[in-house]
């Protein structure tokens, strides 16, 4: 619509413009009869005509010569002042006068089209100079992309989209016929494909590269276009994505990128595999646990130390099949980045209280010292994870100590932190075992024969910790020289009380009579 | 009275955790119905009524959430629920729909039993309505509104006994923050779980032996608090005296 409009609002003024310069033309051909006597001023009028035929083209143009015959035969013909023709070598000089305003008024408004094209020429011409030299000087895929982008967009001076490569994001505010259809050009390898988004725009949808899927697609806006045009756009699409592709080819980017996938597509397998697999394990694990504890409780088996023993063994072993199995889980959520602390107020003490709950069997032969403050500030955390975290620590200390050393758990406040802190008297850690300890799957050398494990424990502890904006600190003076794990938390401000509190804080401080 | 065994009602799709279940509950005294599906699950219900519900919320057919909210319309039966360990907004949406307590799987049978005869005893209380609850030293007299430990009588503020009456309401099983904020600072603090702290943390200075170790007031990590006899010793897998 609004081309059209445009032309038509073009046309219009092209005829006020005429009628304008007719009318001053004819105003200096009267001034010219009557001052200097010359009648042969018809010519005057091819002015007019070809300054119309070079600004608004051809339809005022010919109006203008039409005008122009007419008003010649009026002004500057016998009978002079009258719309007659006296003889018919008159009568001829007008038809002549016709003709070359005609002849005049296309070759103005052709030489303008010339002129226009030559100009765009140029412009297209510096446009894919600038291409080929940006591609000439891309070291990488990205830099590619984005030429491919600038380039198309000048172009079709419209939207143009890149999706499907690895190196690309975008195509958010695509139409979603548009996205259909580039779905279905990803699926059926087709190369190219337009489609109207609805709106009567065209969009061409075609592979970066015909060889390569890798590269992905682009998506260009091109309009309301249609026919020669539609068919000149693709022709020039396809010539800059040809170079384009050729370059991604020429720096292996193919490969890159293939690797790319393949990394991300195992990963996320494998952490699939991880997650139904865990899940799957728990329901028979439910059964196992459940029917050992039926057993340990039974009067059948009271009598039997041999057989309670035993029954005792299944029970714990699935206890620890399953707090394996949380690991998993656990280290799933945590690399899927899916780690969502659910902040609320906490005594930290409470905390502790339910780490050594959840590990008193893991804990029982080792002596543990408890020095928990009964004063300490609020913090503002997601309880279960930080109660997983420092279960983790726990699970460590037994694991890395003899069994019978002291264990010391203690909760402190340090300035505006709280410190949750286990310390043992076990393996230690040097100083290379240090610095790989907050690695995923990481166990010491010295132990992996002594001691079972996945490595994940502390990984996990410490996500959880950093997922609640607090910190985990591991301290050892060296190898068989015990190890401290803190866990850093922020004591945030809590919200003030209101009236119903301020009004009962006093008495209860008064605390216990009699 | 005392010749008629309790019964329970076991609702689990896991053929498997039901056989346990069974013979856990049997030796533990009980005579048990099982049921597979939710449908059926309240169909029973109606039919035999049962002294003790433990629905799994995992069901073939419904939510078990929904027969919850199904069976609450009309019955006031002791009811536990089990869960894999599911989210902590999870445990407290059911216990506001009206479980008396919860169980994560996998779970030991001693901790299920424990939970079932708390459940069990206060469904009882309620109806002879007893002035008095002990709790190990502490000795709660509902109608004296007194509170004593070791017999010596403390002085609590009116929000301190009315947290520890809430709490003694539902003896041993477990009372979410929100409950507790409602019942005690009423609708509009039900957000306010930092009150709850401060409150507790004073609460536990008056009543326990060790604040830092509570063995009364209990904290159930992300959902609440029960209040519970402290355990003459610990035997972790010890079964419950009844």
């Amino acid at each position: 619509m609004s081309v059209q409009l445009a032309g038509l609002r073009r046309e219009m003024r092209g005829i006020a413009v005429a009628i304008l310069l007719i009318a001053l033309t004819t105003a200096v051909g009267i001034f010219l009869r009557h001052y200097f006597g010359i009648l042969r001023g018809s010519v005057l009028y091819l002015i007019p005509v070809m300054i119309l035929g070079y600004r608004f083209g051809v339809v005022p143009a010919l109006l203008t010569a039409v005008a122009g015959v007419i008003l010649s035969g009026y002004l500057f013909f016998a009978q002079l002042y009258s719309f007659r023709i006296a003889s018919p070598q008159e009568a001829l000089n007008l038809s002549l006068f016709m003709v070359v305003a005609v002849v005049v008024s296309h070759l103005s408004s052709q030489a303008k089209q010339h002129i226009m094209i030559a100009r765009k020429r140029e412009r297209e011409m510096s446009d894919l100079y600038a291409f080929s030299r940006r591609l000439a000087a891309a070291s990488g895929a990205a830099e590619i992309f984005d030429a491919i982008q600038s380039h198309l967009a000048n172009l079709a001076q419209r939207r143009v989209v890149l999706l499907g490569s690895a190196d690309t994001t975008g195509g958010a505010d695509v139409p979603a016929s548009v996205r259909a259809a580039v779905t279905s050009v990803e699926a059926d390898k087709g190369l190219e494909r337009t489609v109207d988004d609805g709106s009567g725009n065209i969009w061409l949808i075609r592979r970066v590269s015909p060889k390569t899927p890798d590269f992905g697609l682009v998506a260009v806006d091109l309009g309301r276009v249609s026919g020669d045009a539609l068919a000149e756009m693709r022709q020039r699409i396809d010539g800059a994505l040809a170079d384009a592709a050729a370059t991604l080819e020429r720096l292996d980017v193919a490969r890159a990128l293939a690797d790319a996938r393949m990394r991300s597509e195992t990963e996320l397998l494998r952490e699939a595999l991880i997650g139904s697999v865990s899940h799957e394990l728990r329901t028979p694990l439910a059964s196992i646990l459940g029917a050992a504890t039926v057993l340990y409780n039974a009067p059948a088996l009271a009598g039997d130390p041999r057989l309670l023993a035993l029954t005792g063994v299944v029970r714990d072993e699935a206890e620890r099949l399953n707090s394996d199995i949380q690991n998993l889980l656990d280290a799933t959520t945590i690399s899927r980045q899916q780690v969502r602390p659910k902040l609320q107020w906490v005594e930290p003490v409470d905390v502790v209280n339910a780490a050594l709950q959840h590990r008193r069997r893991r804990l029982a032969g080792y002596p543990v010292t408890l020095h928990l403050d009964s004063d300490l500030p609020i913090v503002h955390v997601d309880p279960l994870q930080v109660e997983q975290a420092l279960a983790q620590i726990l699970d460590n200390a037994a694991k890395y100590s003899p069994g019978g050393a002291p264990i010391r758990v203690a909760a402190h406040a340090d300035g505006a932190t709280v410190v949750l802190s286990v310390q043992d008297q076990g393996a230690g850690l040097t100083a290379d075992e240090k610095r790989q300890i907050g690695e995923r799957f990481f166990r010491g050398a010295r132990h992996a024969v002594t001691t079972s494990g996945s490595g994940l424990g502390l990984w996990i502890a410490n996500a959880f910790i950093t997922a609640n904006g607090g910190k985990l600190e591991v301290e050892s003076a060296g190898a068989d020289r015990g190890t401290t794990v803190s866990i850093r938390l922020p004591a945030a401000p809590m919200p003030s009380f209101q009236d119903t509190m301020a009004e009962e804080a006093e008495p209860a401080e008064s605390a216990v009579d009699d | 009275m005392t010749e008629v065994p309790p019964s329970v009602l076991v609702v689990d799709d896991e053929v498997q955790i039901r056989r346990f279940l069974r013979t856990g509950f049997e030796l533990d005294g009980f005579a048990v119905q099982e049921a597979e599906t939710g449908a059926e699950a309240l169909r029973l219900a109606a039919l035999k009524p049962s002294d003790l519900v433990i629905l799994d919320l995992g069901l073939p057919d419904v939510d078990g959430g929904e027969v919850l909210e199904r069976l609450r319309a009309w019955s006031n039966v002791p009811l536990i629920v089990l869960s894999v360990r599911a989210s902590e907004d999870e445990k407290v949406r059911l216990l506001e729909l009206g479980a008396d307590d919860y169980v994560v799987k996998p779970f030991g049978m001693a901790e299920l039993l424990a939970r079932a005869h708390s459940a069990m005893r206060r469904q009882l209380r309620v109806a002879r309505g007893e002035p008095v609850m002990q709790f190990g030293p502490l000795a709660i007299d509902f109608a004296a509104r007194a509170v004593f430990v070791n017999d010596r009588r403390l002085t609590l503020t009116p929000k301190e006994y009315r947290l520890l009456q809430v709490l003694a309401q539902h003896s041993g099983n477990v009372v979410t923050h929100q409950y507790l904020l409602r019942e005690v600072w009423g609708n509009e603090h039900v957000g306010d779980t930092h009150y709850l702290r401060i409150f507790v943390r004073k609460l536990r200075r008056k009543i326990e032996a060790d604040p830092t170790q509570p063995e009364i007031l209990l904290t159930e990590l992300g959902v609440g608090y029960r209040l519970v006899s402290p355990e003459p010793a610990a035997s972790p897998a010890g079964d419950l005296p009844h």
